[in-house]
């Protein structure tokens, strides 16, 4: 059962990331600043800061404009 | 005799006054929070691209994932108190369409400390990426409940649920 969790971390190279992923599509009807992001994921602001520029510039994710 | 009173009445005005002002402070205190607030809403909010390429697949992986590890939820619940009873229904079941009625996880126990509460249940939403439903009751009450054909604890008992902890062999 662990495994299971353990293979998306090892997929995605960081806990930060898979929890980041869990709370969007969880919430896919949501928008999140960062701030809000890092208190709801328990991660430092810094490093969610860096994984919305990764997803954005991936096309994952999209600024509320 | 009239005239101490007056100077009484006169100082309790003055008193008022000051208390008076003293609120008047304490709102500015909260309007300034309050700006505070919103100027940390005014940056930029962040939502899902669901015409990114593999968004349907990637959504799939993720949902299809299991929301928490389970050993380390028995382990940390186990940590809360004297724990009997520990129920995951809801998210931790049906990971995608789940009944929003049926709470997430019931924990029952005794001596269990509130201040060890909150930060498990923060640390386990941040885990699942969504907020817990969650019910903490002691043995007394639960046998109770059960005893009771409570709705709440029918609901959960009679519906997909798994019991992660259980010391009163129901």
């Amino acid at each position: 059962m662990s495994k299971a969790r353990n293979i998306l971390e090892l997929l995605f190279e960081s806990r930060a990331r898979v929890r980041m992923l869990k709370l969007l599509f969880r919430n896919s009807s949501s928008s999140f600043t960062a701030t809000e992001l890092a208190e709801r994921m328990q991660e430092p602001l810094s490093e969610v800061q860096r994984e919305i520029k990764r997803f954005i510039e991936m096309g994952l994710l999209r600024e509320v404009k | 005799m009239t005239n101490k009173k007056n100077k009484t009445s006169s100082k309790n005005k003055r008193i008022n006054k000051r208390k008076k002002r003293s609120m008047l402070i304490g709102k500015n205190k909260h309007v300034s929070k309050k700006i505070y607030a919103k100027v940390k809403k005014n940056e930029p909010a962040y939502f899902l691209n669901t015409d990114f390429g593999s968004f349907y697949e990637l959504r799939e992986l993720i949902l299809k994932s299991l929301p928490a590890e389970k050993d380390d939820m028995v382990a940390k619940i186990n940590k809360l108190g004297k724990i009997r009873l520990a129920i995951i229904s809801g998210i931790f079941i049906n990971k995608e369409n789940h009944d929003p009625l049926v709470a997430d996880l019931l924990i029952v126990g005794d001596y269990v400390e509130n201040r060890k509460v909150k930060p498990f249940l923060k640390s386990l939403e941040a885990e699942v990426g969504k907020e817990v439903k969650y019910s903490i009751m002691d043995k007394e009450e639960f046998q109770y409940r059960l005893a009771m054909f409570d709705r709440f604890v029918r609901v959960l008992l009679d519906g997909p649920h798994e019991k992660l902890i259980n010391k009163l062999g129901i």
